[in-house]
């Protein structure tokens, strides 16, 4: 067999494989449902004119905390703004705070992870047992002092909640690392010549992430939940803008009387996480 | 003094004799619904404590929550009708004030004593006298009371029950002054103490008909029954020993578990700060509870703008125009609910001497539009005014007191105001008026006297002295303290209503003060609290409350 058939032949198993991957994944419902919801937040975070045609800030005093209907999908808040007008409009901010954020913790981590599980000895041992001190304060809690060192906004937000998913990322990518390392086409590339560089980069790097993108998308949901958190307590963005912590907390004072106020955004934001919580678990089902 | 009260329809469950009560003064109580009884416990949640300072000495407390606790554990010389704010006896039978205004000669009442046994007589007052002035002079004039006793320069003991307060010069708002929480008499002892001790509550001892038993600062405060108190004031149907044995006071955070706590059992008094939402009155009334409502007299919500040079609202027709762009009778609406009353002035409508000044608070965008036309602020694309191409950003602070700025910020927008909401962490709560990183800002003070406004804007008596600086021009300063001078160091009634007059109007036509909202103290009762009452300056008095 000479060296020019190969890569043709693993071509055609990969299509193969997709096509048996995609097969799969069309049949099940309820992956597909969660895969149309997270696009469809998508799709209205950035173009939500296409499903509202309220504006997010105006106020109407006289239509104010009407109960979800027709004209108003979620009701109205305090002030007479539509409530889901204004959900669909804190989407990108939860959106763009939430990709930040994971954008952090991935380059963060994998960075940490790679050279703690390559290099091992002493720099591993420093690298695993900051990651240790991280890993033991409470993720919330760890934001909320990077928060409060930092300001107020969704940015300051996104930083904290970044740092604070970073541990886990590191020491998955660490662990993966630590497999790939001692795997025989390493062993080759090293005995072939390559340089630890290229090997790291060519050989271990793609070899590794894979459990680290399901992380990725799993962790998404972490951290849409972290963020809305801490714009529940009031760290996010300045009014009038409400991502969708800030908008579930706006409704609690009014929980008994005027439940749709917390309810419905809160919903939503679920809906969301358990989204992203299946589609990332059926993709780990898959690599398995 | 004209007090207007709203009654909201009330459950079935309360009486017809209680509503009739209720309609009444505020001075009547609910006690003819029942023979009153002795004893229990009444727990009274307020929103949190003082976050910048937390006290329970009297002189120094500006905190509303905690005058309304100092006036059930101390006693003042006089006390305030809050029906018609006439100042009658208390801890002083009679007084005489000399033709000059310069001495007040207070005869005390015998047999009075402080809960730790020692007597109340001249002396004791006399050396209150000395511990407010010498709490100023430590405090460099931020303490509360120092608003209060302008011109005081000391007292003399005259015979054991006579005591002679010398003043330098007229105040003509000191008899109403010395029937407040902030004079009330207590034990001088405390005045060895430092004034950050004694704000913990050390050696705080009053005369009052409930001791302090014990303050935790942000926890709460708990009071319990004097035994042989016997000198309440005329304006107590109950002039003797409290009914209640123990009175608990906490802090609850958040308004919807405040207004839970109260319909579902867990306290009897639910005290907030701003008035309950229409929601949550809608809620209380359906669980059978009531809800007693009073204006606070003093300063009403108001905003105040940073006038520095350089800032947009240093240009008077500026903070003119965003005074006309407030729709203030859609803003009480929506936020307090129907029948809310609509601010009217500089003081809230209870206060002594307030001339409405609802004729220039209209809502009118148009005229809004024209001044700012007018001081070359011009209309963007984006429908934000610009000059010189800066656009029109009013920067306004979000401190834990600022409530509902999403609407006044809707409203600003519709005349081509950009009113920017910039949330403040603790730590730049503290310090963003003295930095003077501010546009605007809001505040309010309570006191049956317009007196009430020199702690917000008078810098020699101000809370915040930065604060008093920034709110008006030097020029504006110097005319304000003019005309309290006017009023306050004065015999002469006609001079200080003229003076108090015109300084209503002034305030309002610089545009020095914004008033946003009359403010109301709503208080949600549970059905077996009775005998329930305002004091004149709206804070809770329990002589006659008595628990089923």
């Amino acid at each position: 067999m000479t060296a020019a058939v190969l890569p043709d032949v693993l071509v055609t198993s990969r299509r193969a494989g997709l096509f048996t991957t995609a097969h799969q994944l069309i049949r099940k419902p309820a992956f597909l449902i969660a895969v149309v919801y997270v696009l469809f937040v998508i799709v209205s975070a950035f173009a939500p004119t296409l499903f509202t045609s309220w504006e997010p800030y105006d106020t109407y005093p006289e239509q104010a905390m009407l109960p979800p209907g027709a004209d108003h999908l979620f009701g109205t808040d305090v002030y007479g703004r539509d409530l889901w007008t204004r959900v669909l409009y804190g989407s990108p901010l939860t959106i763009k705070a939430t990709l930040l954020a994971l954008t952090i913790a991935a380059i963060a981590g994998l960075t940490i992870g790679i050279v703690s599980g390559f290099f091992g000895g002493r720099l591993d041992a420093i690298l695993m047992r900051i990651v240790d001190v991280l890993l033991a304060i409470p993720g919330l809690l760890l934001a909320l002092s990077i928060v409060t060192a930092l300001g107020y906004g969704t940015l300051p937000v996104a930083v904290a909640v970044g740092i604070g998913i970073v541990p886990g990322f590191a020491r998955t990518t660490r662990a993966e690392v630590l497999r790939v390392k001692t795997l025989p086409y390493v062993e080759a590339a090293r005995a072939g010549g390559a340089s630890w560089t290229r090997v790291l980069l060519r050989h271990i790097l793609p070899n590794s992430w894979g459990p680290v993108a399901v992380l990725t998308v799993l962790d998404a949901g972490v951290a849409i939940l972290a963020i809305a958190s801490l714009s529940f307590l009031g760290f996010g963005a300045a009014p009038p803008a409400a991502e969708w912590g800030t908008l579930i907390s706006d409704g609690r004072n009014y929980l008994v009387t005027s439940w749709w106020l917390s309810l419905l955004p809160g919903l939503f934001v679920a809906i969301l996480v358990l989204s992203l919580n299946h589609i990332s678990k059926t993709l780990q089902e898959l690599t398995r | 003094m004209s007090v207007s009260r709203f009654l909201r329809p009330i459950a079935v469950a309360v009486t017809a004799s209680l509503a009739l009560a209720a309609c009444g003064g505020g001075e009547e109580t609910s006690a003819a619904s029942g023979t009153p009884k002795a004893g229990g416990t009444v727990k009274v949640s307020f929103w949190p404590d003082n976050p910048n300072f937390s006290c329970i000495d009297p002189f120094q407390v500006y905190w509303i929550e905690h005058r309304s606790i100092i006036r059930n554990f101390a006693d003042s010389l006089t006390d305030q009708d809050p029906e018609t704010g006439k100042i009658v006896p208390w801890l002083a039978s009679k007084w005489e004030i000399s033709p000059d205004g310069l001495t007040y000669t207070f005869t005390l009442r015998d047999g009075v004593t402080f809960s730790n046994g020692k007597k109340v007589d001249a002396q004791a007052v006399a050396d209150n006298v000395t511990g407010w002035i010498e709490t100023v002079k430590a405090t460099n004039g931020a303490a509360f009371g120092a608003s209060y006793i302008q011109g005081l320069t000391g007292a003399t003991v005259v015979d054991p029950l006579t005591v002679k307060l010398t003043l330098s010069k007229p105040n003509s708002s000191f008899l109403q002054a010395t029937s407040t929480t902030n004079l009330a008499i207590t034990d001088p002892a405390e005045f060895a103490l430092p004034a950050a001790e004694r704000c913990t509550g050390k050696g705080v001892i009053g005369s009052g008909l409930f001791v302090l038993d014990h303050y935790t600062p942000k926890t709460e405060t708990v009071l319990t029954k004097r035994a042989g108190y016997s000198w309440g004031s005329e304006l107590s149907e109950n002039k003797g020993e409290a009914r209640l044995d123990k009175v608990i006071f906490n802090y609850v955070a958040e308004d919807s578990v405040r207004t839970g706590n109260l319909t579902s059992g867990a306290i009897d008094v639910a005290w907030p700060r701003n008035p309950f939402s229409p929601q949550d009155e809608t809620l209380i009334e359906k669980s059978g509870k009531k809800i007693e409502e009073r204006s606070l007299p003093g300063v009403s919500y108001t905003l105040f703008a940073n006038t520095t040079a350089g800032r947009p609202l240093a240009d008077k027709q500026v903070r003119l125009a965003l005074s006309k762009a407030l729709d203030r009778a859609t803003y009480a609406k929506t936020i307090y609910g129907d029948g809310y009353p609509v601010v009217k002035g500089a003081y809230n409508s209870t206060t002594p001497y307030f001339k409405s000044q609802e004729s220039k608070l209209g809502y009118d965008p148009d005229g809004a539009a024209e001044l700012l036309d007018a001081a070359g602020w011009t209309l963007g694309a984006d429908g934000i005014r610009v000059k010189d191409g800066k656009q029109l950003t009013v920067d306004y602070p979000l401190t834990s007191f600022v409530g509902n700025a999403e609407l006044l910020q809707a409203q600003a927008k519709k005349v081509g105001i950009n009113l920017t909401l910039r949330q403040l962490t603790p730590a730049q709560q503290a310090t963003y008026l003295n930095e003077g990183s501010y546009d605007l800002t809001s505040t309010y003070f309570t006191r049956a006297d317009p007196g009430a406004l020199q702690f917000i804007l008078n810098p020699d008596v101000a809370n915040s002295k930065a604060l008093a600086r920034q709110s008006s021009t030097p020029d504006a300063v110097v005319k304000v303290q003019d005309l309290f001078a006017k009023a306050l160091q004065t015999t002469d009634q006609k001079q200080t209503t003229t003076a108090y007059e015109d300084l209503q109007d002034f305030l309002i036509d610089e545009g020095i003060t914004i008033p946003l909202n009359e403010r109301v103290q709503k208080v949600g009762l549970s059905e077996k609290v009775h005998g329930f009452a305002f004091t004149s300056e709206s804070f809770l008095k329990l002589n006659d409350v008595w628990k089923d």
